[in-house]
């Protein structure tokens, strides 16, 4: 066979090698997106992820959903500007939420033992869902950047409530009150993390006595739209072919 | 590469070396340290002193409890270097949560938040440790400093024995619940992660069951990317988004319904720790010049000591980053400390005969031990601050002790 000459000979087989290549596609975009957001979300979100005790209602709000806009925002416009397929937002959540599960029972629990209800990790599938079909019924990156990257904040929490509520529950231990959230992360002994580097609870947002997640979200959901509409762009400069035709 | 290729023995070496490399991960020994001995000897010396330690088991089964308890003086002369301990924690160090840490006091109070601790304050504490993980582990003090980072004190080997698997963590809520907190919510927990996966994956592999990359690519450089999106696959976009947030409401209204009690996660800043009203000490110590001999292990000192008291004085122990130096004849460590922190006759003194009441005597005073080396603490000399600091111990006629603190530079002497 010449270089010039097709690889196949029918359009059967034309077909078959097509969809050879869409699975290969698909698990290398998966894993690679897996490895890439991974790293991206342990390096930003890091501890208010990896703990109980630091999903709090004001600052884990806030954070997680900014630093993990990023990766969908891009593996989107790669993959609806160039081949109109709506999963990039959910194949991402879905790529991050194996490589976290995997880090936290083999490495959190397998090796070092802190149970897995204190190092779950977040939920985003939600608001990836809503993400992927905003982008798909407006066709549009700002509308994808406002109504989605709204809609990513605003989810998170009530996402995760299912989950962290049963930990918010009070006790009272050695004459003081916790949550039973506060009282893993007392409990369970993390010798580098003393209490202090926990973030949560701090800050100014004073004035809206308890009801603290919503105005939180809505920041969060604010800067979302700002991070989605750069990543965007990181994506399609990414998944340009430019360099391909100039050589 | 052509050595290898020919020559047999050479070969088969090379094999054997690749075996013996890959072998080696299979060695995985449990790491049991904690760095103590890594960490700069000058802020094991002048930062937290802990003393009259105390860990109540050396072997505890699983469900049982122990508790270390002792004192700690925030040393005066605390380095420029370090933060002071304005927000601190009161930690413990262990290899993970091979204990779980049942409770902790410093001053009476409990300190499950950071602390705020007072320079030249002497601080009594308790930790309660419930274990775990059967094992032997390195059970370490610790203070953990903003902006200082963690001071590690002493450690004691402890043996847990049994089963992790009978390990229990029962609480009572305040909402009068009993609940295991090492399997609480877990089901929950799995629960929702794979329900939500489930979706998300049903997402994907409507669109995965079609043609994806290069028949849509190929459309879309054809300007037909409109036709790729068909009715049906908005109407189910549609199913599937507002399926979701349907989804998450439902959920958040089970949950609010089922948790109607919740409070947010608890932080804070404990102040007002109450520190021990240690008693005036009645000695006056002077560090007139102080050495350490490479070569022979030792700390020699000269220092200027007044009797103030009423009742006659000698010196029994010189303590420093947790390795206690005694002169065995004036005092002995009945506590079960930990043998390698203890010199029980590493402390010699040129004259340590009883210093009358207002009398004023100048001795050399040597600690030897190879703890010095073992512990790194002759690392000092290449500390950025080349001070030491330590407690001394004295002991009246009626047997009561008194301490006092000394700081001064030291001299490396390397012949």
């Amino acid at each position: 066979m010449s270089a010039s000459q097709s690889a196949v000979r029918s359009r059967a087989e034309a077909v078959k090698v097509s969809r050879m290549f869409d699975w290969f596609i698909l698990w290398a975009i998966f894993f690679v997106v897996l490895g890439g957001y991974h790293i991206h979300y342990m390096l930003t979100g890091g501890d208010w992820d990896f703990w109980s005790d630091w999903k709090d209602r004001r600052l884990w709000v806030t954070v997680a959903p900014i630093v993990a806009m990023t990766f969908p925002a891009a593996v989107q416009a790669c993959l609806w500007w160039r081949y109109r397929l709506p999963f990039g937002a959910v194949v991402c959540v879905l790529g991050l939420l194996l490589g976290e599960w995997i880090n936290r029972y083999l490495n959190f629990w397998g090796w070092t033992y802190f149970p897995v209800n204190f190092v779950f990790p977040s939920i985003f599938m939600p608001s990836a869902i809503v993400l992927d079909v905003v982008l798909m019924m407006t066709g549009s990156m700002t509308a994808t950047a406002v109504l989605g990257g709204m809609a990513w904040g605003l989810l998170f929490y009530p996402s995760n409530w299912a989950v962290i509520g049963p930990l918010h529950v009070p006790v009272e231990y050695n004459g003081m009150m916790m949550t039973l959230a506060d009282l893993q992360g007392y409990h369970y002994v993390r010798t580098g993390t003393p209490e202090y580097i926990r973030m949560v609870e701090k800050g100014t947002l004073r004035t809206f006595g308890k009801d603290v997640a919503p105005v939180s979200a809505f920041f969060s959901a604010f800067v979302s739209i700002l991070i989605y509409f750069l990543w965007h762009f990181f994506g399609r400069w990414f998944s340009s072919t430019d360099f391909v035709k100039s050589a | 590469m052509k050595l290898i290729k020919n020559n047999k023995v050479v070969k088969l070496s090379f094999v054997a070396l690749l075996i013996t490399v890959a072998a080696a991960m299979f060695y995985t020994p449990t790491a049991s340290a904690h760095g103590e001995k890594s960490q700069a000897a000058f802020m094991r010396m002048r930062t937290i002193h802990w003393f009259d330690l105390n860990w109540s088991k050396e072997v505890v089964p699983v469900n049982d409890t122990m508790t270390i308890s002792g004192k700690f003086f925030v040393f005066s002369g605390w380095p420029e270097t370090v933060d002071k301990p304005e927000v601190s924690f009161l930690n413990i160090g262990i290899p993970g949560p091979v204990f779980i840490r049942a409770g902790s006091w410093i001053g009476g109070q409990a300190v499950p938040r950071s602390v705020s601790l007072e320079l030249g304050e002497t601080y009594d504490f308790k930790v309660l440790l419930k274990a775990r993980r059967p094992g032997d582990w390195h059970v370490h003090t610790m203070l953990n400093v903003q902006g200082g980072g963690p001071i590690i004190g002493p450690g004691k080997w402890v043996t847990i024995t049994g089963s992790m698997s009978d390990f229990v963590n029962n609480i009572t809520t305040l909402t009068g619940e009993t609940i295991n907190l090492e399997t609480y919510n877990l089901e929950n927990t799995y629960f929702w992660h794979a329900f939500w996966y489930a979706i998300g994956l049903a997402w994907l592999f409507y669109w995965a069951r079609k043609p994806m990359f290069i028949p849509r690519s190929i459309a879309v450089e054809a300007g037909k990317a409109d036709s790729l999106i068909t009715a049906t696959d908005k109407k189910v976009a549609m199913g599937f988004m507002v399926g979701a947030v349907v989804l998450v409401a439902v959920s958040y209204a089970n949950t609010e319904e089922q948790f109607p009690v919740t409070t947010p996660l608890q932080a804070g800043l404990l102040r007002g720790i109450k520190s021990i009203q240690m008693p005036a000490p009645t000695v006056s110590v002077k560090v007139e010049d102080a050495t350490y001999r490479v070569p022979g292990r030792a700390m020699q000192m000269t220092v200027t000591i007044t009797n103030n008291g009423d009742s006659s004085i000698r010196l029994g122990e010189f303590q420093t980053a947790g390795v206690r130096f005694m002169d065995s004849a004036v005092a002995q460590d009945d506590t079960g400390y930990p043998d390698d922190l203890l010199a029980e006759d590493g402390l010699t003194v040129s004259d340590n005969s009883p210093l009358a009441p207002g009398q004023t005597r100048t001795v050399n005073i040597t600690a030897s031990d190879a703890a010095w080396e073992v512990y790194r603490l002759a690392d000092l000399i290449y500390d950025p601050d080349s001070r030491f600091a330590g407690l001394l111990f004295f002991w009246d006629e009626s047997g009561n002790r008194q301490m006092t603190t000394i700081d001064a530079p030291l001299i490396p002497t390397f012949i």
